[in-house]
């Protein structure tokens, strides 16, 4: 591999988020790299600056990040104040350095929210989207179940609107975006993808009600309808699904967890 | 499986009342300055209305009237408060050093932003312009009502303050109503891709068209008014 | 090389094919419900659609599930990538699909190098999968009328292929992992996250457990059971740029192999022929770009070598479509391997994109002349964008540049047709194992294996060895624990003892290049033979120049990523060896000396018609290959031709 300085190409400078463990106190600190490419993706572009810190002994800036392609939803970082950057519809990890130019500055910060400790520098904990799931983002069905596939008709639409729920990748930036650090768009896209689907119908009223109450004991903020977490979504995930989430649940509060003898579809 | 005070008071039913209290303050309102109108007319038809206010059902729909808004006011008040202080100073303890609006379609305007700050200040108003207008000492007119006329009309005049006051306050209330009046809709659910869009529009027209309402009437009666103006005449 | 005798007994049930697991599923015994289960600890490691799809099953049927992943949730395993779409022998489409067509049709793709039975069992199960995720919520794309749609895929000549827009893969992962939450929330499955399996514990020839680490902080622990599953995964990333995500890796499959599991077909890996094109030393990965797009889109590049015009500026007739020159039958829609060497071909000739030597051109302007912008848009938009995102060309207005990438591997740990490895209670499902997809791997079809693998096989075969095995005295305090935690925790000191000069990134990047140079669409003996050096004396290098910082009891990912490039140094040599050893061309593996005149691939059904089972020997040692002879007793065995 030749050495990355010599080679032309862009000089970026960054200010990133170091913080040593959950309790520590952070700082920003100021690299400067350079040699970097327009088809870099700025994920690479860290790689590179973390193996100068290796060859130098100094410790490498962790970050999370798995698939590069935007859809496992591991990477997540706040980009000169955007959650994953100010391109809309994409990952942290699908940003191209074509974006910048020689000489820009660009601050990399972690998700920040109570229920998204921070372990180490830019790396966050999301288990609080296990624990909301964990309440009822499911269809209780053991394997074996199951009727034919097709025994089950779908109204195209209403399968759509569920397929656009479904898209959520669980990143958390919708949390990071949030001016009050509330889950709402995450957790709306999955139980609007069920309450859409008849599937879905039996238990839609007490996944609403344990799902919600769940959100809330992780300490998430509530919404403002900003719609800031619509526009950072890198599925473009609307906030319809939020709308659709409070008449759950209000229909549920209204008629009990398991009164609700509807079958799914609005 | 949950109590209703915990499902009322949860994030969402926070929001539900603040949609629903948000709705009928919003009725309120725009009742009020068809009220408020008449002071175009004159005189004798604002104290007309006045004293229609006051007398009806031998002077208790007024009384209802007033407990219920200040039932609401409180409900709007406690439940945004907490949304929008306590909830979200929790979930954040540690801000961003560096954050910019996403923009696209991101519905946060100064605007949604302001919400706390813009409903604390109509806060103030209302209670002051109460103080002003409802406990002041009244005139009666020639027909033996309340002259509320002279005391709103003579309190503009004399107070360039109050009139400025007045007018901040009602640019407010439109940058309120602006991000209120789609926001609850979405707050009770009752939107979707089709109709967030056109709500959002909505919003901007009823914001324009009852802030302006309530401020031509203040610099209106500052610059013409007459407090002296005799009931029935015009 | 040594050739081992071990006797390989797939134990394949008796009787006719169609009945063979329905049989087995009769004569397997059972555990009852209740107490008995909840006793049984099964560990599964990894959460994919094979490894998740068994722990929440394992779960629901009252079994005591410890479940492992490295992310911070079970769902972003790999599995979450694939794009395309899932096979099943449904035949909604009244297009003559059947469960014996799906068998031929993976039978053949593989180009005859997997075993009848299990092929079979997979084309059966594919249905049940259909059926369980629709059950569970999984969002397919529908018709009008509400029942499921279909594409085609992959050069079969029926539409069997049930997909959730371009993220199929996520879809069935979250209706895997919403069967899995709810079995966490039920407490029969304990969920590990940011948990990474270091060595596999064999005590009395039995697999007792696994001593993993917690990545956030490095704390090695022990975890017994009764029974092991490993399903994780593949091992693309041996050639460092891959499609796969870049925690994707070998060390689960390979330690257990050090333990005695055998590895088959090593030398089996998918080439897929559609990726953006590699662009500089810095890159982390490469970037699938969807089989799809080859419905619409044809293949060229220039008929002059060291041609550098841009491609709008070559005229028709100095343009070569090499793909429908080659194979008029099929075109651009040959399947993967032979789409993927043919680029190979042509670039060797120095017949390339202008981008680089390594890039050939995907071209859409016959399709939007025929379809309009606005269909082509339709078709295939997100990945037009995504595509300009990083070239920084649009392909509506200057042709795709792609080039084959690595991307499955077809390879993994021998395991007989009850996904039991050649250790007992050692249990392997999903890409991790060797046993579906022969030599090559149809599109479409590796969430068919997952899901088959963790919903239906998994639960049953682990339930018969448990029935037939009582539960395990075997604690964690054993000894046979003790020492492999102790080994575990010696090996990553050592690595952060090292202290040299070279970055992880950097030693990987080296390995990658000799893998992909010589191990890669093209192989030949002499350059096998090198790769075999190479690789040993960067082995060597490794233990003497790697450069780590930080510590051992925190997140240190450059720590992570050492640990799994020790492993990937000796696995890249076995592929070597296995396809040094592999004297013909089958699917993926693509001997230049076994070749027709033509250039495709020559098999030698005579000599090869086996599956290569190496044995792991010590460090430095040679290991020994044992064979599984092929059967093939329900299909004739044919030359593929796609001309």
């Amino acid at each position: 591999m030749s050495d990355s300085s010599a080679k032309s190409g862009m000089t970026i400078h960054l200010k990133i988020w170091r913080q040593a463990r959950s309790a520590a106190q952070g700082r920003f600190v100021d690299y400067t790299v350079s040699g970097i490419q327009q088809e870099m993706s700025l994920l690479e572009m860290l790689d590179i600056l973390n193996e100068d810190l290796v060859r130098k002994g100094e410790e490498a800036i962790e970050f999370d990040s798995d698939c590069r392609e935007g859809i496992c939803g591991t990477c997540g970082m706040v980009v000169s104040g955007v959650a994953h950057g100010k391109h809309a519809g994409t990952t942290t990890c699908e940003i191209r350095m074509r974006q910048y130019k020689d000489g820009d500055t660009i601050t990399i910060e972690p998700f920040r929210a109570g229920p998204f400790p921070i372990i180490k520098d830019l790396v966050v904990g999301r288990e609080a989207f296990d624990r909301i799931q964990r309440k009822g983002g499911f269809v209780s069905t053991n394997v074996g179940s199951a009727p034919d596939g097709n025994a089950i008709l779908v109204s195209k639409l209403a399968a759509d609107d569920a397929m656009d729920a479904a898209t959520c990748i669980g990143c958390g930036a919708c949390v990071a975006a949030c001016p009050n650090a509330s889950a709402s768009l995450f957790v709306s896209a999955k139980i609007s993808q069920l309450a859409w689907l008849p599937q879905g119908g039996p238990e839609r009223g007490r996944r609403a009600l344990a799902m919600i109450a769940q959100m809330d004991a992780e300490g998430f903020g509530d919404c403002s309808n900003h719609g800031e977490c619509e526009a950072v979504c890198p599925k473009q995930i609307s906030i319809q699904n939020i709308a659709k989430m409070r008449r759950e649940y209000v229909k549920a509060a209204w008629t009990g967890a398991d009164k609700s003898r509807s079958s799914g579809g609005d | 499986m949950s109590s209703f005070g915990s499902v009322a008071w949860s994030s969402v039913g926070k929001k539900v009342i603040t949609g629903l209290t948000g709705f009928m303050l919003i009725g309120f309102v725009a009742v009020h300055l068809l009220g408020n109108l008449t002071l175009f007319i004159g005189p004798h038809a604002f104290n007309g209305y006045a004293h229609f206010l006051e007398t009806a059902v031998h002077g208790w729909l007024i009384y209802a009237f007033e407990v219920g808004l200040i039932v609401i006011f409180a409900f709007h008040v406690v439940a945004a408060v907490t949304v929008a202080v306590a909830d979200k100073m929790a979930a954040r303890k540690q801000g961003y050093k560096y954050a910019r609006n996403a923009g696209g379609r991101s519905r946060k305007t100064l605007a949604s932003r302001s919400m706390i700050i813009s409903g604390a200040v109509l806060a103030f108003f209302v209670i002051a312009h109460i103080f002003l207008f409802k406990f002041a000492d009244h005139e009666q007119t020639a027909e033996g009502v309340k002259n509320l006329y002279k005391t709103v009309v003579g309190t503009f005049q004399n107070s360039v303050g109050f009139t400025a006051f007045t007018v901040v306050a009602m640019v407010l209330l439109g940058m309120h109503l602006r991000h209120g009046f789609w926001s609850a809709f979405q707050s009770l659910g009752w939107t979707n891709d089709r109709w967030l869009p056109i709500l959002t529009r909505a919003a901007l027209v009823i914001s324009i068209v009852l802030a302006i309402g309530f401020i031509l009437l203040p610099i209106w009666l500052y610059l013409n008014g007459d407090p002296n103006a005799m009931p029935g005449g015009h | 090389m040594t050739t081992g005798n071990r006797v390989l007994d797939a134990k394949i049930p008796g009787g006719p094919l169609a009945d063979k697991w329905d049989r087995h599923e009769m004569e397997n015994p059972l555990v009852a419900p209740g107490g008995n289960r909840r006793k049984l600890t099964v560990i599964v490691v990894g959460t994919g659609l094979a490894g998740g799809g068994a722990a929440a099953t394992l779960g629901e049927l009252g079994y005591n599930v410890l479940n492992f992943c490295i992310q911070d949730t079970p769902r972003r395993a790999h599995s979450v990538a694939a794009q395309g779409g899932i096979n099943a022998a449904k035949n909604y489409q009244n297009d003559g699909d059947s469960v014996q067509r799906l068998f031929y049709d993976t039978i053949k793709g593989g180009d005859y190098r997997s075993r009848e039975a299990n092929v079979y069992r997979l084309a059966q199960l594919s249905t049940g999968i259909i059926d369980q995720s629709v059950a569970m919520g999984v969002p397919f794309a529908r018709e009008y009328g509400g029942a499921l749609s279909n594409r085609s895929f992959g050069g079969v000549q029926v539409s069997r292929t049930f997909y959730a827009r371009g993220q199929t893969g996520q879809q069935l992962l979250l209706g895997v992992y919403s069967a899995l939450v709810r079995q966490i929330e039920a407490g029969t499955v304990k969920m590990f996250p940011r948990h990474e399996m270091l060595d596999l514990v064999v005590v009395d020839g039995r697999a007792r457990g696994i001593i993993a680490r917690e990545l956030t902080t490095g704390e090695i622990k022990r975890f017994a059971a009764d029974a092991v599953v490993l399903a994780t995964g593949g091992y693309s990333p041996v050639f460092y740029l891959s499609t796969n995500a870049v925690n994707c890796n070998a060390t689960a499959i390979w330690r257990a192999h050090r333990r005695g599991a055998l590895f088959s077909n090593p030398c089996y890996t998918q080439i897929h022929p559609t990726a953006v094109p590699q662009m500089g030393d810095y890159q982390s990965k490469l970037t699938l770009m969807s089989e799809s797009l080859r419905n619409d889109g044809r293949v060229w590049v220039p008929k002059k070598p060291g041609d550098k015009r841009r491609p709008n500026e070559i005229p028709e007739s100095d343009r070569d479509y090499y793909l429908e020159r080659r194979y008029p039958a099929f075109g651009n829609l040959v399947p993967r391997d032979i789409a993927a060497r043919a680029a190979k071909v042509e670039s060797d000739l120095g017949k390339s994109a202008y981008f680089s030597p390594q890039s050939v051109y995907l071209d859409f302007a016959e399709a939007i002349g025929r379809l309009g912008k606005g269909v082509v848009g339709d078709r295939y938009g997100n990945l037009f964008d995504m595509y300009r995102e990083i070239i920084g060309d649009s392909p509506y207005d200057t042709p795709m540049m792609i080039y084959p990438a690595p991307h499955y591997t077809m390879g993994g740990l021998w395991v007989d047709y009850n996904l039991q490895g050649t250790i007992e209670g050692l249990f392997v499902a999903g890409e991790a194992n060797f046993s579906d997809h022969g030599a090559n791997r149809l599109g479409a079809s590796a969430l068919m294996q997952g899901l088959a693998d963790g919903y239906f096989v998994v639960p049953r075969v682990v339930a018969s060895y448990l029935a037939n095995a009582k539960a395990s005295t075997v604690k964690a305090d054993h000894d046979g624990f003790k020492a492999v935690e102790d080994e575990s925790r010696t090996h990553i000191q050592r690595l952060l003892a090292i202290k040299g000069k070279r970055t992880v990134r950097d030693m990987h990047w080296e390995l990658g290049r000799t893998m992909w140079d010589k191990v890669g669409m093209a192989r030949n003996a002499g350059g096998l033979k090198e790769a075999i050096a190479e690789i040993g004396k960067l082995r060597e290098s490794f233990w003497h120049d790697l450069a780590l910082t930080g510590g051992a009891d925190d997140l240190n990912k450059q720590l992570e990523q050492a640990n799994r490039l020790c492993d990937y140094l000796e696995l890249g040599e076995l592929m070597a060896r296995d396809a040094l050893m592999r004297e013909e061309s089958c699917g993926g593996h693509f001997r230049e000396e076994h070749q027709t005149p033509e250039g495709e691939a020559l098999r030698d059904d005579a000599n090869f018609a086996f599956v290569s089972a190496w044995e792991y020997t010590g460090p430095g040692r040679e290991p020994v290959m044992h064979k599984e002879p092929l059967a093939f007793e329900n299909v004739e065995l044919k030359t593929r031709s796609y001309k």
